[in-house]
Order: C-alpha cells, then sequence, then structure tokens
C-alpha cells in the first residue's frame, strides 16, 4: 500500500524504525534492505538496535538473515527480537510453517537501558555467533525462552506495532492487515478491506469493509467522518446496517460517528470524543 | 522529440474506451500532431472497425512484435488527411501473444517519431491489461456514471497507481444531463468525490456518437455534436491546454433548485 518502496525509514525523535512492505517477498525484502543499508550505511554506524516482527510469520533462517544483513552492512547490532505472543500460540515461527510472503519487519532502535523488558522481548547474548547456521541457532534459541516466557505472563501487548498512516484513497481490490491502529486520511471505497488489530479511524468516507480488533480486541472502535458501509466487525463482533431507514443513525449531516461493541452487539453514534459515554448508540445487527 | 503514451483504459468493458481512443486520437491529429493509435485487445480488435479502417488491415501488432512486419508496414494511415495513424490488434490469437516489455519497447520506437502514442487497453485487469498499462507513462480512465462501472474504475486506478502510473484522468463518458436533473445518475461531484481524480472530460450521451462509429468516422469530426465537441475538448486539455470543464447540468428552475436543497429529489443510486 506504502508506494515509496519496499524499505522506509522512519525517525521519531530519537528512535528510528525500518518499516519495510508486508507484501514484498523476503528474498526482495532481504535485496532492498542490504542495497538501503551499504548506501546509508554511514548513517547507522554505531548503536544497538530491536528487531519487531509484530505477528509476522517468519522463518527462523529469515530471523537470522535479517539479523546478519543489518549486522554486516552497518555498525548496527542487533540485540533483542520482539514477538508477539499470538505468532507464538499459532506455531507460525516454525520453518516448516514458511509462508509465501514476508510480512512487514519493523526494526526500531531502542534506548536499552531505559525500557523495561517485557513479557515477549529477549536480549540477545553479547557474544552473537557470527556465521548463519549458529545464528539460526541462536533465532531458535530465543524462540525456546520466549515461548517459556510467554507461558508464564499470557497478556496481550496492543502496543506493538505503531499506527500505519494511509494518505491516498484506498480503493477497491487493495487490502491491508496493520498490527496496530489504521489512520486512513482520505476515503475507503467500496471493495477494499482493511483489518487491524487496533482501532480505525478514517478522515474521509468509509464505504469499504473494514474489521477492527481483528486480533479479537472487542474494545477496538472505528471512527469516520462519514459512514455509510453497511458491513464491518469489531473484535468477534459483526456489524450490519439495518435496513430501515428510520433505524439508521443519522450519518454525515451530524458529523463524524463512532462504531462500539455495547452488549454482544456493535452500535454506531455520532462521534463526540474518544472517552465520551456512547449509550444511545444504533445496533447494527441486521 | 519523444512523444507520450498514454493508455485509455476502464476496467469495465462497453463504457467506451475504443470510442474514446478513436475520438481523442482524431481530436489530437485534428490540432495538428503526429498520432498513433494502437489497438492492443488482441482477439476482440474493434478500433480499427471505428475508425472505418477494417478493411486496409494487413499486418497487426501481433506481426510486428513477432518480427513478421516492419512498423511502419502494420501503421494503416488514416482516411483524413491528417497525420493519423492506426496499429490494429491481431483477431486471430490471444492476450500473451504479446508481453508487457515488448510492447513498452514498441511503443519507444513509436515515440520518438510520434507526438502521442494512444493505446486503446482491453477491458479486464488481466494479460491486456497488464501490456497495456505496462508502455503508457500517463492514463486516461473511462467511466460512465453507473456504479458498477465506478466500481471497476476504482480498482484500475488503484492498480495503475501500485504500478507506478499515478494522477490518472478521468472522462465520465453517457452523462445523460435530463437523468442528472432527475437525481437519477450521478453528476460530476459524485463521481468525482468517489474515485478522487481529476476530470478531464465529460461527454453527453448523443446518438451521434454510435452512427459515427457505425460508420467508422469518429464523433470528433462533427464538432457541432455534444458529443464530438466534448471529445475536441477533450483532446485540447490533453494537448496542455486549459479548456474548463463544460456543464452538463440542464437549466433548473427555482423549484427544482429548492427540492434539491431540502433533499427531495431522492436518489435512485447508493455509493455504498
Amino acid at each position: 500500500m506504502l508506494k515509496t518502496g519496499v524499505v522506509q525509514v522512519i525517525a521519531r525523535g530519537a528512535d528510528v524504525a525500518f518499516v519495510i512492505d508486508e507484501n514484498a517477498p523476503f528474498d526482495v525484502v532481504a535485496a532492498e534492505l542490504r542495497e538501503y543499508l551499504s548506501n546509508q550505511g554511514g548513517l547507522w554506524s554505531k548503536g544497538d538496535i530491536t528487531i519487531n516482527v509484530g505477528q509476522r510469520m517468519l522463518a527462523r533462517e529469515e530471523l537470522a538473515e535479517i539479523k546478519s544483513i543489518i549486522e554486516g552492512n552497518s555498525g548496527l547490532k542487533v540485540t533483542r527480537f520482539w514477538f508477539a505472543p499470538e505468532s507464538l500460540d499459532s506455531g507460525e515461527l516454525k520453518v516448516e510453517a514458511k509462508p509465501a510472503k514476508a510480512e512487514p519487519v519493523v526494526a526500531s532502535t531502542a534506548k536499552t537501558s531505559a525500557q523495561p523488558a517485557a513479557h515477549n522481548e529477549i536480549v540477545l547474548p553479547d557474544t552473537a555467533p557470527e556465521t548463519s547456521a549458529e545464528s539460526v541457532s541462536a533465532v531458535e534459541s530465543i524462540i525456546e525462552s520466549l515461548k517459556a516466557k510467554h507461558n508464564k505472563n499470557g497478556a496481550r501487548n496492543r502496543n506493538i506495532t505503531e499506527a500505519l498512516f494511509i494518505k491516498s484513497t484506498f480503493r477497491s481490490g487493495e487490502s491491508l492487515h496493520h498490527h496496530g491502529d489504521v489512520v486512513v486520511l482520505a476515503d475507503v471505497n467500496p471493495g477494499a478491506e482493511i483489518r487491524a488489530d487496533g482501532d480505525i479511524v478514517v478522515l474521509g468516507s468509509l464505504k469499504g469493509w473494514v474489521h477492527a480488533g481483528a486480533a479479537g480486541d472487542n474494545k477496538a472502535v472505528i471512527i469516520a467522518l462519514d459512514l455509510p458501509s453497511s458491513r464491518f466487525q469489531i473484535g468477534k463482533y459483526e456489524g450490519v446496517a439495518p435496513t430501515s431507514a428510520k433505524r439508521k443513525p443519522k450519518s454525515s449531516a451530524s458529523g463524524p460517528m463512532i462504531a462500539y461493541v455495547r452488549s454482544r452487539s456493535i452500535h454506531v453514534a455520532p462521534f463526540a470524543g474518544r472517552f465520551a459515554r456512547y449509550n444511545k448508540g444504533v445496533p447494527y445487527d441486521g | 522529440m519523444t512523444g507520450r503514451t498514454i493508455v485509455i483504459t476502464s476496467g469495465k468493458g462497453g463504457v467506451g474506451k475504443t470510442t474514446a481512443t478513436a475520438n481523442i486520437g482524431t481530436g489530437l491529429a485534428m490540432r495538428g500532431h503526429r498520432v498513433v493509435v494502437v489497438d492492443t485487445d488482441i482477439g476482440l480488435r474493434n478500433l480499427d472497425v471505428i475508425m472505418g479502417l477494417e478493411n486496409r488491415i494487413v499486418y497487426d501488432l501481433v506481426n510486428v512484435i513477432e518480427g513478421e512486419c516492419k512498423l511502419s508496414q502494420a501503421m494503416i494511415s488514416d482516411k483524413h488527411d491528417y497525420e493519423l495513424y492506426l496499429i490494429p490488434a491481431a483477431q486471430t490469437r490471444d492476450k500473451n501473444s504479446i508481453t508487457p516489455e515488448q510492447l513498452r519497447e514498441m511503443c519507444a520506437d513509436l515515440e520518438k517519431e510520434f507526438d502521442y502514442v494512444l493505446i486503446d487497453c482491453p477491458a479486464g485487469i488481466e494479460q491486456g491489461f497488464k501490456n497495456a498499462t505496462a508502455a503508457a507513462q500517463e492514463a486516461i480512465i473511462v467511466t460512465t456514471p453507473e456504479v458498477s462501472a465506478i466500481r471497476d474504475a476504482d480498482r484500475v486506478i488503484g492498480l495503475l497507481e501500485s504500478s507506478g502510473l499515478h494522477r490518472p484522468k478521468l472522462i465520465i463518458n453517457r452523462i445523460a444531463a435530463e437523468m442528472v436533473k432527475r437525481g437519477d445518475m450521478m453528476d460530476q461531484k459524485d463521481v468525482e468525490s468517489l474515485l478522487a481524480v481529476e476530470v478531464i472530460g465529460l461527454v453527453p450521451a448523443d446518438e451521434h456518437t454510435v452512427v459515427a462509429s457505425n460508420r467508422g468516422i469518429p464523433v470528433v469530426h462533427n464538432p457541432k455534436s455534444s458529443a464530438g465537441g466534448a471529445f475536441l475538448r477533450i483532446a485540447a486539455r490533453v494537448d496542455g491546454e486549459d479548456v474548463p470543464l463544460m456543464s452538463m447540468e440542464p437549466k433548473t428552475g427555482l423549484f427544482s433548485k429548492f427540492k434539491g436543497m431540502v433533499g427531495m429529489n431522492g436518489r435512485a443510486y447508493s455509493h455504498a
């Protein structure tokens, strides 16, 4: 969806994230990452880096390769991997379950000393092995210890990934799954699909199909300046706009709308701020 | 001199891609440019019929690509006194007979000789679409004010943008002013707000277009007809001239304006 190239570098103050296109095949990602670092290597001469693979499916060799590309082409040192607990549950990190597509990889430099270790985070040993076969086994041991950690502490971390901004019209046939919040600064047209593990905010007209809280978060919300879409999902609930005109909420005329889950069904009401009490929404259950 | 290669596409079939190609090509030639139109609808060729050149075809696009003839041998000169040429599609082959790279190469050769290379794209988003769009630097989308055509146009714009053809221009074809007035058809604003691209032309539904196509004389040869005039203005806009869009709205009385304001002219369509 982002058309500026496979590897994007996003700087936010002192933190830097490498965002890699989720539709790009892994070998393209690896090649682009290598090319980017060899061109811009001077910029990344020093520092520790955390690789956040979120809930993505990456084989162990692929993790090891990313680590060796980053360390081989820059002065950066990969000190940790982040994993979402869900990806461990489903065993997606198994080598055998190698996916056709590599999902986005977000790597961000982290102030390692300042951040407390989260349940799904692992610090690499200082003497990280150099050869790739050994790297693989290092990654495997990380995964093993991660699983052990996760079993003890099953809480979900929603803020693993940053919000994704889509700055142009999201058109029919385009689809996106982001493991965080999604903000669209334009319309979402009919036939487009967006799944977000967090909230979905559309600063335009939402006519496509969206699923907020796609990882099972029923507290996620959908906010749109105009909400003509008649079907969408939040968490495990599906909303279908009432067909009778009477029961439909007053839309565009009354400004932005919010869709949320109350008493096990999706309701839609005029948006009155993130922390307003919503209890007069129109139920979207067909 | 380097020419511009423009693909004319739509996604949906039957919205007027071929008619638009023939008319814009003719319009640009009437403005004194050297123009070649390429029919890439292999297996379902039509552009030659609309331009009235059907019985002059000897060699076609696939012959050129496969090296059976020279590029110049496949170019059919228009009947009229303009610098306008047609490269027809093969009728007995299919879309897989050529590759995007081959067409891109051929268009690069044509750009050296011509001011405009217009590519008539087949309907759909399969191989034929990929061939046609790979060769172009610019795109014109043709749509009609119907939800199905607009949905397909939306999809095509997304595909074009992801393949690097940004900012396509839009032609809204077959606008029936009377239906727009009654609220039974989308108007320019509705289409524009849905597709979020620049409109380069509004073509009214005009029976002259059908008659002209049947006779093999593009309607642009009759600039007094409403569609002919519209295509001539589109050619001028493609050529970089700043021609304002003509209003398609019939003159509205005070009462219908009032009805529009209070939302009484109920719309028979839905965007969603």
